[in-house]
């Protein structure tokens, strides 16, 4: 990366200009005007010296309240390679035909080990590039080889995914799209007719919790990190007066993938490993404690494929989503594992949903990685899972 | 020691008992409790001269089963009987509390029913004024009164709480001998509660499992297997006519939960090792049978009718204790397994999900209104019990050992990992575990990986989360041989790193200790179970400071507090109305 280059797009990115130059063919963005402004949640942690990103607590006055939200999610993207490209085209193009707000990424943001710097290049080559003509912003959660310490993705160095957050006040990044404020966070979308979100996202950081490899950094142990974080993820749920609750975790509450279902995470593999919480087990203790019949999505890496898998009983009525298929694929490790709704091997892509008040619209788009084509793979609309309906028709379905 | 055993010489006695509680409860309860006046003033009327006298008795004399409370609240304790009277669906039954062992001075009078449904046990669950207090309580049929029962309130949760001291036990086998140990414990009068860790009864048919020399003179009715409704209640109306049960039950308030044996051995949700379903038909009937008769004749308080199932419940005293009791067989124990690989399936739980994220609940809410101590009363080991101990390794399908007993948590590791790791993720300290089931005397640290010299140091305690103090059989036999018990203990203090104390021979008791400083276990271990006497020896105590999460030796017992409350006294009454009713 010449330095020269980098600070061009330091520059564009500084006047404001650069933006809307960039993505200028991107005209989908207007129609979703009513709620421009996403960040209202109250606990976004920006201190207000970012200067595209509006000053926190400041009262959403959009005069009408959300009909509807159209994002779109992936995962495992971060490879910089051929297969990003493609998906952040058809993520673009989709985009501007049928409108997306924003993008939630579900970890492994930079492969293969994360970034060492806020400065890092990667964040240029594996993230800003990719999707230069994607310009929205993206809510990223941390994955395990966003704090590998070795390309093998062990998750035993934390503290290199905190590059990542940095990186979101950085003065010196390329763009405003990244944002994750914390390790973990929450933040609200759009406002219903009383005043409370029409979204949240509750943000987990589940590396530190089911890491491959032990990080023997006592700021990650689970009683200086995996239970505070419990603790605070279970209260802002409850806490959230949001119609729409997402949750955004690296590592599936269950997956028909490889790496297959929290509590018996890497069952194959886990004699290699020296993290006693590699199976996921206190993991999914967490999951359950802090989300069952508390949301409607939780939506999930780590498996580098597309899975609408259905409610878990533990879980109550959220639909489980796979979506680690936006730079590496993998095949279904045991398609039988978990009932699904669609499942999807092989190849690239990703989802996008549309929120109404009581239903929402799912769209799996395939990308074929030898041409980049997309397709669509699935379309459905179901009714909102947490209402008192809902779970009885998505499972009669 | 020597002012212990006097005053244990001067309960046994009974003459002293008047003197001792006379002078102490000047002290304690203030005047107008003096008990060298309460037999008097039970022979006559005791409801006072404001209330019209009541009829004089009529019909046979109904309480043949004693009187029994628990279940302590600050304000609120269940208190029982069971009326004995033929040709009667519904009886109604007149309850009065009072402060006074004579109870010369009512403050609560109710009515309650003894039913045919209910095997005519009472419940009463009446709202007292006091926490922390001795009450003394009666009932009343056909103007017959039963013996006067001591119960005792417990402290508020917000109290200051300086001192708490209960009794511990389980595994009472009637045909395994005498209640020595429920006579020793009746007799200390400074007790705040009975803690009852399950085998309260046992199911066994006669012959099957007793001391034969004991057959005739313990013989056990009925003496079938219980299978049946009927066949419960009849053992749990039996245990009740045991002279040294009932006055155990009678001085002091109970906290009990089942273990296997309340319905059949080695039971779990569905199923159980002495349940044979072509014989003993379908095992969800048995099992129900066996939970509607615990729930009518213990001192429980049952909640509604259809969730008799769930005992697991906690117990507030003060800032000094939250006490919670587990239910580790019928609610959520999947079947027991036998080999290692099995003991680790991640799918296999000993309490159930519902019962777990309760248990973590209550831990959280514990510490977070500033408890003291976090304690735990269960049924089965929590700590590994193993022959070469190594350590473990929780993403291999074996490790930690040879476990001896899938029966207890070495069979559920996945639930054992996921207290332990909660424990340890809260940084909570001074958690403290009790048990039964296994008819021996331990003390022990509970680590993650005890086995592992880099995760415990078995010199200092440092890695232990927890402690738990295991208490011995009221009768039911561990080793019997002495020498052999001494050498077998031997071994698996040199195979297990966390475990300091252990007596395999003994039965006996554990009286708890508890200040904000320590929590302490004495043991006392009875001299025979063969005959009915009432002597005891001082086994061992162990203790665990605030902070430390492990266990240290004390070479004394704790001193029994000072000015307790008074006996309930004696019931002449109750003996003469038998005879003239007989």
């Amino acid at each position: 990366m010449s330095q020269s280059r980098r600070r061009f797009l330091q520059q564009l990115a500084a006047t404001g200009v650069a933006i809307p130059t960039l993505t200028a063919c991107q005209s989908g963005s207007g129609d979703q005007a009513a709620s421009s402004q996403p960040e209202t949640g109250a606990d976004s942690n920006d201190t207000g010296n970012n200067r595209n990103v509006p000053p926190k607590n400041e009262p959403d006055n959009s005069p009408a309240p959300t009909e509807s939200l159209r994002f779109m999610a992936l995962g495992d993207q971060g490879t910089g390679g051929f297969g990003q490209y493609q998906v952040g085209a058809a993520m673009a193009a989709i985009a501007r035909e049928q409108g997306s707000e924003f993008v939630l990424a579900a970890g492994d943001n930079i492969y293969e080990a994360g970034t060492t710097d806020p400065d890092d290049p990667r964040f240029l080559e594996q993230f800003e590039y990719p999707y230069q003509n994607l310009n929205i912003p993206f809510y990223l959660c941390l994955g395990n080889h966003d704090n590998g310490a070795t390309p093998l993705g062990g998750g035993s160095d934390n503290k290199r995914g905190n590059n990542q957050v940095t990186y979101h006040r950085s003065d010196t990044r390329f763009s405003n799209k990244w944002r994750m404020p914390e390790r973990f966070y929450r933040q609200s979308f759009g406002r219903t007719e009383d005043g409370s979100p029409f979204l949240e996202i509750f943000v987990v950081d589940s590396n530190p919790l089911t890491s491959f490899y032990q990080d023997h950094d006592e700021d990650f142990s689970w009683e200086n990190y995996g239970y505070p974080q419990q603790l605070w993820m279970k209260e802002a749920v409850r806490d959230s007066r949001a119609l729409w609750k997402v949750v955004i975790t690296h590592v599936p509450y269950r997956s028909n993938g490889s790496h297959g279902n929290a509590g018996n995470l890497d069952e194959g593999l886990r004699w290699l490993f020296t993290n006693p919480d590699a199976d996921g087990q206190r993991y999914k203790d967490f999951m359950e404690e802090c989300f069952a019949d508390q949301v409607d999505l939780i939506i999930s890496g780590h498996d580098h494929t597309l899975q609408w898998l259905k409610p878990a009983p533990a879980m109550g009525p959220a639909h489980l989503l796979v979506t680690g298929a936006g730079g590496k694929t993998d095949t279904l490790d045991d398609p039988d594992r978990n009932p699904s709704f669609f499942q999807h091997q092989e190849e690239h892509g990703f989802v996008w949903f549309e929120l109404s008040r009581d239903a929402m619209t799912l769209e799996f788009h395939i990308v074929d990685p030898d041409e980049g084509n997309r397709r669509l793979g699935l379309r459905r609309s179901v009714t909102k899972p947490l209402a008192a309906t809902a779970l009885k028709e998505s499972v009669d379905a | 020691m020597k002012r212990r055993t006097f005053i244990s010489h001067g309960m046994a006695v009974g003459a002293s008992v008047s003197v001792l509680g006379g002078c102490q409860d000047t002290a304690s309860n203030g005047p107008g409790s003096a008990s060298d006046s309460s037999s008097d003033a039970t022979a006559s009327d005791g409801s006072g001269p404001e209330d019209a006298a009541p009829a004089p008795p009529t019909g046979p004399y109904p309480f043949h089963h004693g009187v029994a409370s628990g279940d302590p609240l600050p304000h609120q304790v269940v208190m029982w009987t069971r009326v004995t009277l033929p040709d009667q669906d519904e009886i109604p039954v007149r309850v009065e509390v009072a402060r006074d062992p004579s109870m010369s001075t009512l403050l609560h009078e109710g009515v309650a029913y003894a039913r045919s449904g209910n095997d005519f046990t009472v419940k009463h669950d009446p709202s007292l004024p006091d926490p922390e207090t001795t009450y003394y309580f009666r009932f009343r049929v056909n103007g017959h009164y039963s013996p006067i029962g001591r119960t005792r309130t417990a402290p508020s949760p917000s109290q200051d709480q300086g001192h708490l001291r209960m009794a511990v036990v389980s595994c009472s086998n009637y045909a395994y001998g005498y209640f020595n140990a429920y006579r020793r414990i009746a007799a200390r009068p400074d007790l705040d509660a009975v803690i009852h860790l399950g085998d309260y009864i046992y199911e066994y048919a006669q012959g099957e499992y007793g001391d034969p020399d004991l057959a005739q003179d313990r013989a056990l009715d009925p003496p079938h297997e219980l299978v049946r409704l009927d066949d419960y209640r009849r053992r749990y109306a039996q245990y009740r006519q045991d002279p040294d049960l009932a006055e155990c039950h009678r001085q002091h308030p109970f906290i009990c939960v089942w273990d296997d044996h309340e319905i059949a051995n080695d039971a779990w949700r569905e199923g159980a090792e002495n349940h044979d379903p072509a014989l003993q038909g379908e095992f969800q009937r048995r099992k129900r049978a066996a939970v509607e008769a615990y729930h009518e004749w213990m001192p429980i308080r049952s909640t509604l009718p259809d969730r008799e199932l769930r005992i697991y419940r906690s117990f507030r005293f003060g800032n000094l204790l939250t006490l919670m009791m587990l239910d580790t067989r019928l609610i959520g124990r999947d079947e027991q397994v036998s080999a290692p690989a099995d003991a680790r399936d991640r799918e296999r739980s000993l309490i159930g999900n519902d019962q777990r994220r309760w248990l973590f609940q209550q831990l959280e809410q514990s510490r977070d209104r500033g408890a003291t101590w976090h304690m735990i009363g269960q049924q089965v080991m929590l700590a590994p019990l193993t022959l070469a101990q190594g350590p473990d390794f929780p993403n291999l399908p074996f490790g930690g050992g040879i476990k001896l007993n899938y029966d207890q948590w070495d069979g559920y590791q996945t639930s054992r990992r996921a207290l332990l790791q909660r424990i340890e993720a809260m940084g909570l300290d001074n958690t403290v575990v009790l048990t039964g089931d296994i008819h021996s005397s331990w003390a022990m640290d509970v680590a993650l990986d005890p086995g592992n010299p880099l995760a415990y140091n078995r010199f200092n305690g440092d890695g232990s989360l927890a402690v738990e103090f295991v208490t011995p059989a009221v009768t039911s036999p561990a080793i019997e041989d002495k020498a052999v018990a001494t050498s077998a203990a031997g071994a698996l203090k040199l195979n297990n790193r966390h475990l300091k104390y252990v007596d395999l021979h003994h039965r006996g008791y554990m009286i708890l200790d508890i200040t904000p400083e320590r929590c302490k276990t004495d043991w006392f271990h009875l001299e025979t179970v063969n005959e009915r006497r009432a002597s005891e020896v001082f086994g061992a105590s162990w203790f665990t400071a605030s902070g430390t999460n492990h266990v240290q030796e004390a070479d004394l017992p704790s001193s029994p507090r000072a000015n307790p409350p008074a006996f309930a006294p004696e019931s002449d009454t109750a003996d003469t109305q038998k005879e003239t009713a007989s």
